[in-house]
Parts: structure tokens; C-alpha cells; sequence
């Protein structure tokens, strides 16, 4: 029999009230409170509750976090439930806490309830699921049952539906779906558009989602003591492509001394290429300072426009990488910036 | 304008002494058909295969597909591209339906080929599957691209048309079953019915974001990275005026033969004069620098104003860069007044988690999609591959890799594989076919 763990806090874990809400996490070998009833619902055996005050995780997440991430370690689940949290804010933030990091670490779906008044909701919905649940223990039955429904489909190897068909909180992952009924996309088009056309109601297939801009940065006002530093998605490696930097769809990036070089040498000369499958390579090959400019950058610091050009150039491919990748990326190479001290970057893209 | 096109409708495919068109059987005589081939001396090996919707048979590396036609007095199915050039779209056209002449590279393939599985679980992933297909399997002396990632495929591509030319004068002389007529009064000449419908027009956005010659899609024989948006009669699309091009992962392309199909078109007919009036095709393109787009995006408004149209359809041939001239293009028209709705597939990446477009705008309120290019695919092995299946590890194929710390190779050891969406042979069915949707997980 497949096997489950539950994370309760103080309170549905039998401990006590809010003067215990310091209480540090433990875990039992034992069905305690709600997950005698997770128990008689699941098709798994519930061995082990993990409790810890509300106020313990919120104050002291860290600690709490690795410390029952510790107990789990030879723990032996397929699955991990937390909650229900109602309406609870600082317990639905504990359930997503706990629930976000048993996911990262031993890859288990991870199931939970809260009230859509949460806060836990919109900040964990992203990282494992969430279904609505009541304002407060009234609903316990019912918010378990939803739960476990859906934990029964995963752990018999059911197919799982769309978000919107199994009812938990949508989480901005989307994936491609056939349709039951098969309606080709030439008809779906047009029947929307003559919806739109008439002023009816419709649906788009693609509700365009809050966007995650940048703040522009505030202008550097002296660049003649600035050390900047050139970054691209462009492609360009040593010929040898030492960090196999993949062509599209890229997780990789490398970096690459250029200290004492005037400007980048070519393809032909056995040194830089481009290793970018989405444009034209010919201008790139033969002249690779057309993607990362060395040579103007050396041009500037001769004319001591600026202070220093960084010793290392960064490089990864830009075609078809996810925005989750490039922004993993991007952070990686913007903490090794920080950390030699570069105060500018050129980010060259194709 | 008015095109007539005459079906066929191919019930089997067989090998035989003559090539003929009989009862619904397709013979083709083996010899005569690979001397079309082999007309272009660059051809170094070739061989023709039949495969059928169910055969355990998996195709790789697919560069085109074509649907075999014969032009009622002579002219080229392809004007400006097989032949002189002249007009298509006006006059009467013969069609071999429910098939595709299928071209696969005998060993190398590139980041715009893809895969087919006849049947299996892999079969639901293109419209292919569902097709009868005589396939062209062949190499060539092209060797400065052989190790190149982005191929022109040009002589594997000519020669994909020559054969269903070839296969299309089976029908020269035959009555079809049955016909499609394709007609539009000229715009200032509809009649009141007509003209009191709201006007509504496709632009199409199709592939030509390479700078070198040879990649792109042609309109009539010219590239269309040379080209500015323009106003074109749905028949000429129909009819031979568009090929596809060698360019953009492969999920995400219009093949010869979806430009000959497209369904949006037949759609947007079949509204004509009920509910609609088709004003007709505004033909744009996709572009690199930001002010390229902008411009295209400025001049399909522009003619979307001064033909009066009051809603349109706008589909783009790829994703990822060209997602800004597809949003900039919805965007533009919605500025102009004009009622749009997009049909595109998503990058959502491997775990859903991405951003869907490069670009999105609260204005693009209506959209269709067809796909996420990279989603995860796993597939068994098949009886057959014809092709090279190590052509999806090795030649840089856009949903295929030689290694992955997790996954490893695209290819296994048993003939078993596992590969982005990318790289399925026009698998997003841009052109209208898809009966995929992304939805929420």
C-alpha cells in the first residue's frame, strides 16, 4: 500500500491553542487528528503526522523547514497533504512553506486546502496544489475529501484534467491539452470570432497574464570609473563550445576570459563561434564582436570612456529557452557580477 | 477570381507498371517516378515508400510534405517555383486527397525537420498520421550543409514537388469526384447581401526571418523576407502560390501542403455570404529587427483600415521572436478598429512554467492556441523508421538533443525516444488542423 504523510499545525495536531503556537515541529509515527480522517479517505495509509506551531514556522521558517525536512529523510511517502487551512492566514503560509520545500526535495505530490481569502494561496499556488476550501473547521470533511479525491487519482496512475475540471487553484502552468472533442483550431478561430464579431461572450484560450517587468535601473552617472561587464544570448563560445552550451532551449551558460584581447577572433581562426540555432550565423562567425562588442568596449576604455572592461564575457543561447530558464540563468550570472564587483552589464540579445 | 479544384480522393497507394488513377487506388510505377527525382543531378540515393494511417512506422527527418496536384492545361503546380510564372488561384486545379507526397532525408536532418509516427501513441501528434503518403527517402551532395544545423534542403525539397506533379498527371485526364469552388466578386463589386456583413480578412504571417536566401517561405518564387505585407486572393494560397520554407522548429511550421489546405481559409468560405464577408488574405511576414515588425504590423492595419474590414484572423508560422510580430500585429489591427482573434501555439517550457508568448498585451483578448512546442513527449519504439531515427539526436533537430543530464540521448538503444513537441512535423497544425488547446495544470 502506498504510503502519505500530513503536516498539521498546533492546533489540528491536537497540541493545543494559540499559547502554543510556538511550538517546534515534531513528527509522529501515528494518525493524529485530521489525519485519521485523511486515513479513512486515502487509498494510501497515512503513517506519519508532522506537526509544528503556526508561529514557529512563520517566525523561524528556516530552521522549521529543515528541521522536519530532516525527520522525512527516512521516511519512506508518496505523498505529502498540508492543511486544510481555511481561513487561517499564518497556517496556510506554514502549509505552503513546508509544502514547497517537501516537493523541491523528495519530488512527492504535494496536496493542500485553504480558503481563496488566504494569503497562502497566491503565494504557493505556483508550487503545489491548492484546492478552495471553508473559512474555517466546519468544512473540514469536505475540504479533506477534495483533497484526497484528487491524491487517490495520482497515487492509482489516473489521468489527471486541466485545473479547471479537477477544481484546484490555477497556477500559471500551462501544457498542452487534446480535446475531448476534437474540435480542430480552424473552428475554435472562427467561432470565436464571430463571437467577438457579435459581441458575445468568449473565451480566449490564452488569458494574457500579469506581466513580470523589470525596473529599469537608475543611470550610471560617471562610466569612467565603471566596470562593465558583456553578457549575451547570442551564442557566442570558444569554437570548442567548452560548456556545451545547447542551441536552443538552453540551460547552460559559460564564461569566458577575454583579459588582454583587443576584440573577439573569428570562427576562421579557430577561436569564437556561435552556437545559436535561431539566426543567421555568417555575420556572427566571421566577425563574433558583432554580438559581443570587445572590440568597441577596448575602444572605450583606450579613450577612458569607460573605467574597465570585466575580464570575463557570459554567454548562453536565447532561442527557444524558457523565461523560467533564462531568468535561473540571469541570476547566476548577475551574482557573479555583484560578487567581482561589476556595476554595469551590456546585455546583448540577437 | 474563381478556382476549381477537383478531388480525387486516394483510397490506397500501391507500386505497379503504370502510374494511374484508378477506382480510388493510386499506382505508381517505381522507375519512372524516382527519374523525376533523379532529374536533379545533386539526388545521389533515393527510394520511394508507401505508408498508411496505423503502419508501425516511424519517419526521420521529415523536411516537407505535398499534396500532389495537376493544373488544368499545363502550368506548374507552383508557379515561379516549379514552373513559369503565372497566376494561381483563377482557373481549375485536380487534387489527389486524403495524401502527401512525404520527404525525409535518407540520413541528415536539421533543426527545421521533424518526426512522424504512423501509427501508436505518436500518431495523434500530426495530421500526417492521418494521410495515405507516398514517401520521397533520399540524400544528397549538398555536403556543405550536411553538419550544418539550419538546412535549405533545397534539392530534397524541389524534388518533393517534381514527384507530386509527377503523381498529379495521373489525374490529367480524369473527371473528379467531386469539386470545391472557390469565388470572391472583386471587393467594390459585392452585392448588398454581402457588403452588409461584417468584413473580415486572414493575415497570415508566414516564415521568412532568415536574411540569407533559401530558408524562407516563397510567395510565387519570391522570398518572403523581401517582401512587405500585401493583399492577396485566398485562391492563390490554395492554389500553389505559397510553399513552405526550411526554417523554424519544426512544430511550429506551415508545410506545401497546409498552405494548399489551409483550413482557416476553407472556414472562413464557408462563412462567406451567411455570416461574413470574406474580404480575403492580407499576405504579412515575420521579421528580426523591431522596427521590420513594426512596420509590417503598421502596413497590415493600414490596408486593414482602407479595406474597411471589421474583424480579422491573425496566425503566425513560428514562435518565440516572430511572437512580437504576431502580438504587434493583433495589437496594431485592435488600435485600428478592427475585431481580432489569434491563432498560435505557446512556449510554455517543459514544466508549464513559462511565460506563454515572448510578447503578450492586454489587447490580444482572443486567442486560439494549438500547442507548447516543448512539451515533453515519450514514444516506444516502431517496427520501421525510415529516415536515420539517430538524425533526431545528432543533427541539432529543434526538439531533439545527444544529450541531457537527466533524459540523456533523444535516442535509445532500443529504438524508443524522447523529444520536445518541437520537432513533430508541423505538430502544432498552426494551419487550423490542430485539435490540441493548452490549458491550465
Amino acid at each position: 500500500m502506498k504510503k502519505a504523510v500530513v503536516y498539521l499545525n498546533q492546533f489540528f495536531g491536537q497540541i493545543g491553542g494559540e499559547d502554543v503556537a510556538d511550538h517546534a515541529p515534531e513528527i509522529r509515527e501515528e494518525k493524529v487528528g485530521a489525519a485519521m480522517l485523511y486515513n479513512q479517505l486515502l487509498d494510501a495509509e497515512v503513517t506519519h503526522t508532522v506537526i509544528c506551531g503556526d508561529n514557529f514556522m512563520g517566525s523561524r521558517t528556516e530552521e522549521a523547514v529543515e528541521t522536519i525536512l530532516g525527520f522525512l529523510k527516512d521516511v519512506d511517502f508518496d505523498i505529502f497533504f498540508a492543511g486544510p487551512a481555511f481561513q487561517a492566514g499564518r497556517y496556510g503560509m506554514a502549509c505552503g512553506e513546508i509544502g514547497k520545500a517537501v516537493k523541491e526535495e523528495f519530488d512527492v505530490p504535494v496536496i493542500s486546502s485553504m480558503n481563496i481569502e488566504n494569503p497562502g494561496v497566491e503565494v504557493f499556488k505556483k508550487d503545489i496544489y491548492i484546492f478552495p476550501g471553508g473559512h474555517s473547521a466546519a468544512k473540514m470533511r469536505d475540504d479533506v475529501k477534495k483533497v484526497t479525491d484528487f491524491g487517490n487519482k495520482i497515487l492509482n496512475g489516473e489521468k489527471l484534467l486541466p485545473a479547471e475540471k479537477e477544481g484546484y487553484y490555477q497556477r500559471g502552468i500551462r501544457h498542452q491539452y487534446f480535446l475531448e472533442d476534437e474540435t480542430p483550431a480552424y473552428e475554435r478561430a472562427i467561432d470565436m470570432l464571430l463571437k467577438k464579431i457579435n459581441g458575445e461572450e468568449f473565451e480566449s484560450e490564452l488569458p494574457i497574464p500579469e506581466l513580470d517587468l523589470v525596473e529599469i535601473a537608475p543611470a550610471i552617472e560617471d562610466l569612467s570609473e565603471t566596470t562593465i561587464a558583456l553578457v549575451t544570448s547570442g551564442g557566442i563560445v570558444p569554437v570548442e563550445n567548452p560548456d556545451k552550451i545547447q542551441s536552443a532551449s538552453a540551460t547552460r551558460w559559460g564564461k569566458y576570459d577575454i583579459s588582454g584581447m583587443d576584440k573577439l577572433e573569428n570562427r576562421d581562426s579557430d577561436k569564437f563561434k556561435t552556437i545559436h540555432a535561431g539566426y543567421d550565423p555568417a555575420a556572427a562567425d566571421a566577425d563574433p564582436n558583432v554580438v559581443v562588442p570587445v572590440d568597441a568596449m577596448r575602444k572605450y576604455e583606450e579613450e577612458g570612456r569607460i573605467g574597465k572592461l570585466h575580464d570575463y564575457f557570459y554567454s548562453t543561447v536565447g532561442t527557444g529557452t524558457t523565461q523560467k530558464e533564462a531568468a535561473r540563468m540571469g541570476k547566476e550570472i548577475a551574482q557573479e557580477l555583484q560578487d567581482a564587483n561589476v556595476q554595469a552589464v551590456i546585455l546583448t540579445s540577437t | 477570381m474563381k478556382l476549381e479544384l477537383g478531388n480525387f480522393y486516394v483510397k490506397d497507394i500501391e507500386f505497379g507498371a503504370k502510374t494511374a488513377f484508378n477506382d480510388g487506388i493510386l499506382t505508381i510505377n517505381k522507375e519512372e517516378a524516382l527519374e523525376v527525382v533523379f532529374k536533379d543531378k545533386h539526388i545521389t540515393e533515393a527510394d520511394l515508400r508507401i505508408v498508411k494511417p496505423g503502419d508501425m512506422v516511424r519517419l526521420v527527418p521529415v523536411k516537407e510534405a505535398i499534396e500532389p496536384r495537376f493544373r488544368v492545361g499545363g502550368g506548374p503546380v507552383f508557379p515561379g517555383v516549379t514552373g513559369k510564372l503565372e497566376q494561381a488561384g483563377d482557373g481549375k486545379t485536380r487534387c489527389l486527397k486524403d495524401m502527401s507526397v512525404l520527404v525525409v532525408g535518407k540520413h541528415w536532418g536539421g533543426f527545421q525537420d521533424g518526426l512522424i509516427d504512423m501509427g501508436g501513441e505518436g500518431a495523434k501528434y500530426t495530421h500526417f498520421s492521418s494521410l495515405k503518403n507516398v514517401v520521397l527517402v533520399a540524400d544528397t551532395d549538398e555536403e556543405f550543409e550536411q553538419r550544418e544545423q539550419q538546412k535549405k534542403n533545397h534539392a530534397l525539397r524541389w524534388a518533393g514537388m517534381r514527384l507530386a506533379e509527377y503523381l498529379g498527371e495521373a489525374v490529367k485526364d480524369l473527371e473528379p469526384e467531386d469539386k470545391d469552388t472557390y469565388e470572391l466578386d472583386p471587393l467594390t463589386k459585392r452585392d448588398d447581401k454581402e457588403s452588409e456583413l461584417p468584413n473580415v480578412a486572414l493575415v497570415m504571417q508566414p516564415q521568412s526571418q532568415m536574411e540569407e536566401k533559401g530558408y524562407n517561405d516563397l510567395n510565387y518564387g519570391w522570398d518572403t523576407n523581401s517582401m512587405l505585407p500585401t493583399l492577396m486572393h485566398p485562391n492563390e494560397i490554395l492554389d500553389g502560390a505559397m510553399i513552405s520554407g526550411s526554417f523554424m522548429p519544426c512544430s511550429s511550421k506551415w508545410s506545401t501542403y497546409d498552405f494548399q489546405n489551409f483550413p482557416l481559409i476553407t472556414r472562413l468560405y464557408e462563412e462567406h455570404g451567411k455570416t461574413i464577408n470574406f474580404v480575403g488574405v492580407i499576405m504579412s511576414n515575420l521579421n528580426v529587427a523591431l522596427e521590420q515588425k513594426e512596420r509590417s504590423a503598421q502596413f497590415v492595419a493600414q490596408m486593414a483600415k482602407s479595406l474597411g474590414v471589421d474583424a480579422a484572423v491573425v496566425t503566425e508560422e513560428g514562435y518565440g521572436n516572430p511572437d512580437a510580430d504576431y502580438i504587434g500585429c493583433l495589437v496594431a489591427l485592435e488600435d485600428a478598429g478592427v475585431k481580432t482573434v489569434g491563432v498560435s501555439n505557446e512556449a510554455t517550457g517543459r514544466d508549464g512554467g513559462s511565460q506563454p508568448l515572448v510578447t503578450l498585451d492586454p489587447k490580444a483578448d482572443a486567442l486560439v492556441s494549438t500547442g507548447n512546442v516543448s512539451e515533453l513527449i515519450k514514444l516506444a519504439p516502431m517496427d520501421e523508421v525510415i529516415g536515420e531515427l539517430e538524425a533526431l539526436a545528432r543533427d541539432g533537430l529543434s526538439g531533439g538533443w545527444e544529450d541531457d543530464e537527466v533524459l540523456g540521448s533523444s535516442v535509445k538503444e532500443d529504438g524508443s525516444i524522447v523529444m520536445e513537441n518541437n520537432a513533430m512535423f508541423c505538430g502544432d497544425q498552426i494551419a487550423g488542423w490542430s485539435p490540441k488547446t493548452m490549458k491550465e495544470f
